[in-house]
């Protein structure tokens, strides 16, 4: 039986988009078929992670990494476990060097592609560190409003196809790298560039320095 | 003026240690007050993404720790302090603490200066993190708004790397003062 571990990086909780998106990953990698564990990164920064669930991620014959984009790269809470596999590989505790690694990054803007290329890129820096086996990113603009609608029948077919292609290559054996998968939102980018706009306004987020 | 030198105390090298020297010389010498802020993992807990320092209380993170301050301290003196980030670049990103103090707003609004480290960066690491740090600062298409202060970034693996980063921020800062 294969072994995947599927980790949340996002600090929001139950509000999670990435959180919905760990869930569909692992609703395609049947129970019978995959030993699953789940790791969701900690928003305390004062205790390492534990070792049990580090050689979670070590042993794994699959890592997925879901998690939001912050400032075009990783959330910090996502850097520091990866520091702290890299530590404890470093000191010599086993790591399945054949895992492979896919990441399903979720941003706020409506195109992944003009954002998520240097998350994606650490990432694959991280494997090539680790000698672990790259696959692919399912890059996701506007993350919230594809986690509303993506359980809706005949909406986001894409991504669900992203999906569909990850649990499959999981199945699979090696082959070649795949190329990465861009999902946009069904909603307009006009408009949601004007929802934007409209809490940017409605909340002062450029706000003057003697605002507070 | 003020500067602020914020850096990975846990992820400390002689690198590092001589690139820290190398910029507070470089500092002190064109007249800037300059104060140190080591960082521990424990004083910087990650950003929540609750957006409340934009949108309720701007310039305040609801997390309090010495990253809470610093940022709320930046959003009062925005015009008058720089900051210059020293962080190891591993996998070609930020460490965790430093990158937890940028999410939160711990960076000038003046000017930021970042400047990642370590022996054995290769080339792919150094142009992401390069590519990571420009991009979040104007080169997409898109830019956080509130966020469009200058900034400028260098990667070090040596002594000699860091004499040319302080050179070229020597003159960095000159045509700053001068303008």
């Amino acid at each position: 039986m294969k072994s995947v571990c599927l980790v949340n990086g996002s600090l929001r909780g139950r509000k999670a988009s990435s959180l919905a998106f760990v869930r569909e990953v692992s609703r395609r990698l049947p129970d019978a078929h995959y030993r699953k564990t789940f790791v969701t990164v900690r928003g305390s920064s004062r205790q390492d992670y534990p070792g049990e669930m580090l050689r979670d991620m070590a042993e794994a014959n699959a890592l997925v990494l879901v998690f939001p984009l912050y400032a075009y790269g990783l959330p910090g809470a996502l850097m520091r476990l990866l520091e702290d596999f890299h530590r404890y590989v470093q000191a010599g505790n086993a790591c399945n060097r054949d895992a492979k690694v896919y990441v399903v990054v979720n941003c706020a803007f409506p195109r992944p592609e003009a954002t998520t290329g240097e998350a994606v890129r650490v990432i694959r820096n991280f494997c090539r560190r680790q000698s672990l086996s790259w696959r692919f990113a399912v890059c996701i603009g506007t993350g919230p409003v594809v986690a509303l609608t993506m359980r809706v029948p005949r909406l986001d077919w894409k991504l669900k196809r992203a999906f569909a292609d990850i649990a499959a290559d999981i199945a699979a054996g090696g082959g070649d790298t795949k190329a990465d998968c861009f999902v946009h939102p069904i909603i307009p980018e006009s408009i949601i560039r004007r929802i934007k706009e409209h809490y940017e306004k409605k909340g002062g987020m450029i706000a003057s320095p003697d605002a507070h | 003026m003020k500067a602020v030198i914020i850096f990975d105390r846990e992820s400390a090298t002689a690198l590092s240690d001589d690139l820290k020297q190398r910029v507070i010389g470089l500092l002190e010498t064109r007249g800037y007050r300059t104060e140190m802020v080591e960082l521990t993992r424990g004083d910087a807990a990650p950003c929540r993404g609750c957006l409340l320092c934009l949108t309720k209380h701007p310039g305040a993170c609801v997390t309090t720790d010495m990253v809470g301050e610093i940022a709320r301290r930046m959003h009062r003196d925005r015009e008058g302090i720089v900051t210059v980030f020293l962080s190891p670049a591993l996998f070609g990103h930020l460490s965790s603490p430093i990158k937890n103090a940028m999410d939160r707003g711990a960076g000038s609004h003046l000017l930021q200066v970042v400047i990642g480290y370590g022996d054995d960066i290769d080339d792919e690491e150094e142009s992401t993190f390069i590519d990571t740090v420009a991009k979040h600062r104007g080169a997409a298409d898109v830019v956080h708004p509130g966020m469009d202060s200058e900034v400028t970034v260098y990667v070090t693996r040596s002594p000699v790397d860091n004499a040319a980063i302080c050179d070229s921020l020597r003159d960095r800062l000159g045509r700053r003062e001068m303008g």
